[in-house]
């Protein structure tokens, strides 16, 4: 067979053409395709699970809705391993997906952090349940927040510990990463407004196997209310036990982590009576009333704050991208925070300009293993 | 006073569950020239088993005890098998790498079989603890304690006292002597990674009920562990258990003292400077001659 020249041009414009049409034709795929990276592995294991539970209980309801814009939704995941390097690695094998239009990030604010100047490098938006302050006040315009920060919640604890229960003299224990450093800070700022000094301020590294020396010093400072920021559960378990153990029985609001289902199993009636502030409460509206009857149905578990937001992210970006009538990332960001009144399982959303949907807190009480809601609390800050 | 008490108390009780998984890295050592870095998975697995007899098949708890021990001894002869056996005679770098590979085997491999959920494993005693005073005494740590004391002098016993023992001995000595004088230095070597492997059990069962049942529970320990062996000599058995209970108490005096969250840099502070300024450690030879 005789090439011709004009066989031979068109060989070559189609050669050049067809990974451009490939990648129109994946764009226009059957489904729409929203990544999510979560801890399959590592210390946060468990709550990756529940991340996933949340995000598929979402997208079965999205889907079963008639999908969005016309599409069924599909979910992309990867393992970020509980840890930094892993949760980079794990955002860019996604990022790599050119069809993939929106994300869900983490529930820990560090690897949030980490994520960052990638997620704004790609300029899609990602959903995120870290709670530190910083992550949206930080000019990245592509994160979304889909739980109240730590402004918040360390605005409500001050305000129950200090006004409800009526105690002055707080110690204040938090984890020293991310989150916890944070949290600490919103706490003693908290407690600042109302006119209080903490008497201790302590802070502690993650996956500690004894909390002897700061119980003790707990005990020493004549502390009558506690308030802390544990990351993980498993510290938080260890922790309650040895502070009752050794006779501190001082009232304790913490952060979400002390209402967690892990926690709850784990410390068992050390963490009788003590109060947590809560995103998710399955008694605060009808919405987290259904929302848990939903998820207790899929799952034969209970429903926590680590499968709400992720609920609450997936339903929000469909939202978004059905009203934006469009996948195009500056579309779909400004139908979020367009989004004002809107009834999740963790609340009511109204998006400020720095991507925070939440603005209050829940408080609730360990009544002998139950978590019972208290008071919702919107913060003033 | 009463602190320091307490302290002591606490840091004796976390630096024995160091001692008890240091020992295991010694016996390895000594029997193979290798470090075997699954040694805290050992504990990981063993506090799995008693979930899965004590807590899951609700069988009384000395069975589930026993059984899960028997268990571990089964694993010691399969890890040897399996895992050390096939590079025996490579230098001890790929054995190494293979014990390392092995360790995050298991913890995936657990993770799938049990899922990632922290486990609940409650203690031998009904009564959390006791109050002496001033000084809290956990039930479980006294335990711990009580359990160290004892394998130190039966180890003292079957080290020196005992045929096997002292075939054992010989065989971390030299192994080409050993298997001139008749010894079955591969026999040896099994029975090391059979009793290293219950050993390290033990601690994990041991310390379960404070620290809970977890993927990341035998990473955590054997860390501080491995940091008591090259503190107490690396292939000491009496340096092990010194080490570690040295290790225990200088973490939790630190936290107390200095820093809480700079407690884990006191032990690794303290680990670089016997590196540094003696690298044999308190009772041991020279890690550089022995590896």
């Amino acid at each position: 067979m005789k090439l011709t020249r004009r066989d031979f041009s068109v060989g070559v414009a189609a050669t050049l053409a067809a990974p451009a049409f490939v990648r129109n034709a994946g764009a226009q795929g059957a489904t729409i395709k929203i990544g999510q990276v979560l801890p399959v592995t590592g210390s946060a294991a468990e709550q990756g699970k529940f991340a996933l539970n949340g995000a598929k209980l979402a997208l079965e309801a999205v889907n079963k809705a008639g999908g969005v814009l016309g599409k069924q939704l599909e979910l992309v995941t990867e393992d970020d391993q509980t840890t930094n390097p892993g949760v980079v690695l794990a955002f860019s094998k996604l990022a790599a997906q050119s069809d993939i239009v929106a994300f869900l990030g983490s529930i820990r604010s560090t690897q949030v952090h980490a994520m960052a100047p990638d997620v704004l490098k790609l300029g899609k938006p990602m959903a995120i349940g870290g709670t530190d302050p910083n992550l949206t006040h930080m000019g990245n315009k592509w994160l979304f927040r889909f739980r109240p920060n730590d402004s918040y919640s360390g605005s409500v604890i001050a305000d129950y510990g200090t006004n409800t229960l009526g105690k002055k003299k707080w110690a204040v224990l938090h984890s020293t990463d991310a989150f916890g450093t944070a949290g600490g800070k919103a706490l003693t700022e908290g407690l600042s407004k109302l006119g209080i000094t903490p008497v201790i301020d302590q802070g502690y590294a993650n996956q500690s196997q004894d909390f002897t020396p700061v119980v003790l010093a707990i005990k020493q400072s004549g502390a009558d209310v506690l308030g802390s920021y544990f990351t993980f559960e498993n510290d938080l378990g260890i922790f309650a036990r040895q502070l009752r153990q050794l006779g501190v029985n001082i009232p304790w609001v913490g952060s979400p982590s002390i209402v967690g289902v892990s926690s709850t199993r784990l410390a068992g009636a050390s963490l009788y009576g003590t109060y947590g502030v809560a995103d998710y409460a399955e008694d605060s509206s009808p919405t987290a009333k259904a929302y848990g009857k939903a998820y207790r149905d899929a799952y034969k578990l209970a429903p926590d704050n680590q499968s709400a937001w992720t609920y609450d992210a997936v339903t929000v970006l469909a939202k978004a991208m059905n009203t934006a009538k469009s996948t195009d990332p500056e579309k779909v960001r400004t139908a979020i925070l367009a989004i004002k009144g809107f009834e999740g399982a963790e609340g009511q959303y109204n998006f400020d300009a720095n991507g925070d949907g939440l603005h209050g807190y829940n408080i609730v009480k360990n009544d002998k293993g139950n978590i019972v809601f208290e008071k919702h609390i919107e913060a003033k800050t | 006073m009463d602190q320091i008490l307490q302290l002591l108390f606490t840091g004796i009780g976390i630096g024995s569950v160091y001692a008890l998984v240091a020992l295991g890295f010694v016996l390895i050592f000594r029997a193979t020239n290798v470090v075997n870095f699954a040694q805290g998975e050992f504990s990981m697995v063993a506090a799995f088993l008693m979930v899965v007899f004590a807590v899951d098949l609700q069988w009384p708890y000395w069975l589930s005890f026993i059984i899960s021990l028997a268990g571990m001894a089964l694993f010691g002869v399969i890890f040897n098998l399996g895992v050390y056996y096939p590079l025996r005679h490579r230098t001890f770098l790929p054995v190494i790498i293979a014990t390392i590979g092995a360790s995050i085997f298991l913890a995936n491999s657990v993770l799938a079989i049990y899922g990632p959920a922290p486990q609940v494993l409650e203690g031998w005693f009904e009564t959390p603890g006791i109050q002496l005073g001033p000084v809290y005494l956990d039930s479980q740590y006294l335990l711990i304690i009580a359990v160290t004391i004892v394998l130190v002098v039966l180890n003292y016993w079957f080290f020196e006292h005992t045929m096997l023992g002292k075939k054992l001995q010989a065989t971390s000595q030299d192994k080409e002597m050993a298997s001139l004088l008749g010894i079955s230095v591969s026999s040896m070597i099994m029975i090391t990674f059979i009793y290293s492997a219950v050993l390290g059990g033990l601690a994990g069962i041991l310390v379960a009920p404070i620290l809970f049942v977890s993927i990341q529970m035998g990473a955590t320990i054997a860390l501080k562990a491995f940091a008591a062996t090259i503190i107490g000599g690396f292939g000491d058995v009496t340096g092990a258990i010194i080490g570690g209970i040295a290790l225990g108490i200088i973490e939790t005096f630190g936290a107390a003292y200095v820093s809480v969250p700079y407690k884990d840099a006191f032990a690794f502070l303290v680990l670089i400077a016997f590196l540094v300024f003696r690298p044999q450690g308190i009772f041991g030879e020279r890690v550089a001659e022995k590896a």
